[in-house]
């Protein structure tokens, strides 16, 4: 049996969470958040647009780095969680390959974005193809899901790269299409660095 | 906690909802590197930027609640910006203050203690985001527009260690 993902989201997407006594929420090895999505859109568009035309691929960077170290460390503490033993593993037959099927059905099932592999390469390449994410409603220029293209380099490292926490950086991912760039759906590309996509 | 919390989730695109905001989970590392970028755009006015959504953002989700919950008091309205905070794990704040403005002690933070897990602590006040929110919540409680207050971390949990505290003025 290989991961049957509508099963995993289904399980995962019952999941609520929200502060504790302390307001805080102490999940996955890291502290979580839940914030609205029109507020961390809002402000990648303004701080986008209020950067200089010299600072721009800086300041997309810093975005997208935000979400991969978020990615990463919340992400190793997700594929090692209770919750991802009870719900994944015990479908995992393909080894890196399920799991990282896994992540990404926790990805779909927690609203990041209702995504899916669509090409994997182990340890090479990796085809995400995205349906709705929350950046799609996000104002602004050009490509812009951010979160998103931190997101899939983070889960791929996991997967593919040095184990945690000596992984870091060894791939990257480029966003090719972009609902919020009036194509149909959105598309990143994770390639080990310095390889072409 | 008086606050009522409804949250749905969309069975079509998985997005989920409370109290009919969208809504998205993260993690500190999320938003410590959020912060150092606006601090890192100190020159084009990154962290103003930052209060400014944060507090624009808010102020929107906390109108809505006490508009269609019919809460009206300043203080019911400020329970409830308060209980929000920490329902979206943003940390502990205890409020004290009138139209006029007030003071904000911050018992647990999310950003801050995020912030020294992160990278230790720091030498300057960092919690913009929690500026903006203040702000936000003193502007619904007193029924006022957005920007009608301007708050001040005058003393910084990711310095100290410790608690922090916002002065909260008319602007």
């Amino acid at each position: 049996m290989t991961v049957m993902r509508d099963t995993v989201v289904k399980s995962l997407a019952k999941i609520t969470i929200q502060g504790n006594e302390d307001g805080l929420i102490p999940e996955y090895d890291v502290l979580e958040n839940l914030l609205p999505a029109a507020l961390l859109n809002s402000f990648s568009e303004r701080i986008m647009a209020a950067a200089p035309q010299e600072k721009k691929t800086m300041v997309a960077d810093g975005l997208v780095r935000a979400a991969y170290e978020c990615g990463y460390h919340t992400g190793c503490g997700i594929i090692t969680s209770d919750v991802f033993n009870d719900v994944v593993l015990p479908m995992v037959t393909e080894g890196e390959k399920d799991i990282l099927r896994g992540a990404f059905a926790a990805f779909t099932a927690w609203g990041w974005a209702k995504s899916g592999i669509v090409q994997l390469k182990a340890g090479e390449k990796m085809v995400i193809r995205a349906n709705d994410y929350y950046e799609a409603d996000s104002g602004g220029d050009g490509l812009r899901a951010y979160m998103l293209r931190g997101l899939c380099q983070a889960f791929f490292d996991l997967t593919y790269a040095d184990p945690y926490p000596d992984g870091m950086d060894t791939y990257v991912c480029q966003q090719t299409k972009g609902i919020e760039a009036g194509d149909p759906h959105g598309e990143f590309i994770v390639t080990r660095k310095h390889a072409s996509v | 906690m008086s606050l009522k919390l409804d949250f749905s989730l969309d069975n079509e695109t998985f997005r989920r909802y409370l109290n009919g905001h969208a809504v998205v989970m993260h993690s500190h590392h999320y938003l410590a590197l959020i912060t150092k970028l606006a601090e890192d755009l100190s020159d084009i006015g990154g962290p103003q930027l930052l209060k400014d959504v944060v507090e624009e953002s808010m102020w929107a989700v906390l109108h809505d609640y006490a508009e269609k919950n019919d809460v009206t008091s300043p203080l019911q309205r400020c329970t409830v910006g308060r209980e929000y905070y920490s329902v979206y794990g943003l940390g502990k704040l205890k409020v004290g203050g009138t139209e006029n403005g007030g003071e904000v002690c911050l018992v647990r933070s999310h950003i801050d203690e995020g912030w020294i897990k992160k990278w230790g602590r720091h030498s300057k006040p960092i919690n913009h985001f929690t500026c903006g929110y203040i702000a936000a919540m003193f502007a619904v409680a007193f029924n006022k527009p957005v920007k009608s207050y301007t708050v001040t971390e005058t003393e910084s949990m990711a310095v100290t260690g410790t608690e922090g505290t916002f002065i909260v003025t008319l602007s």
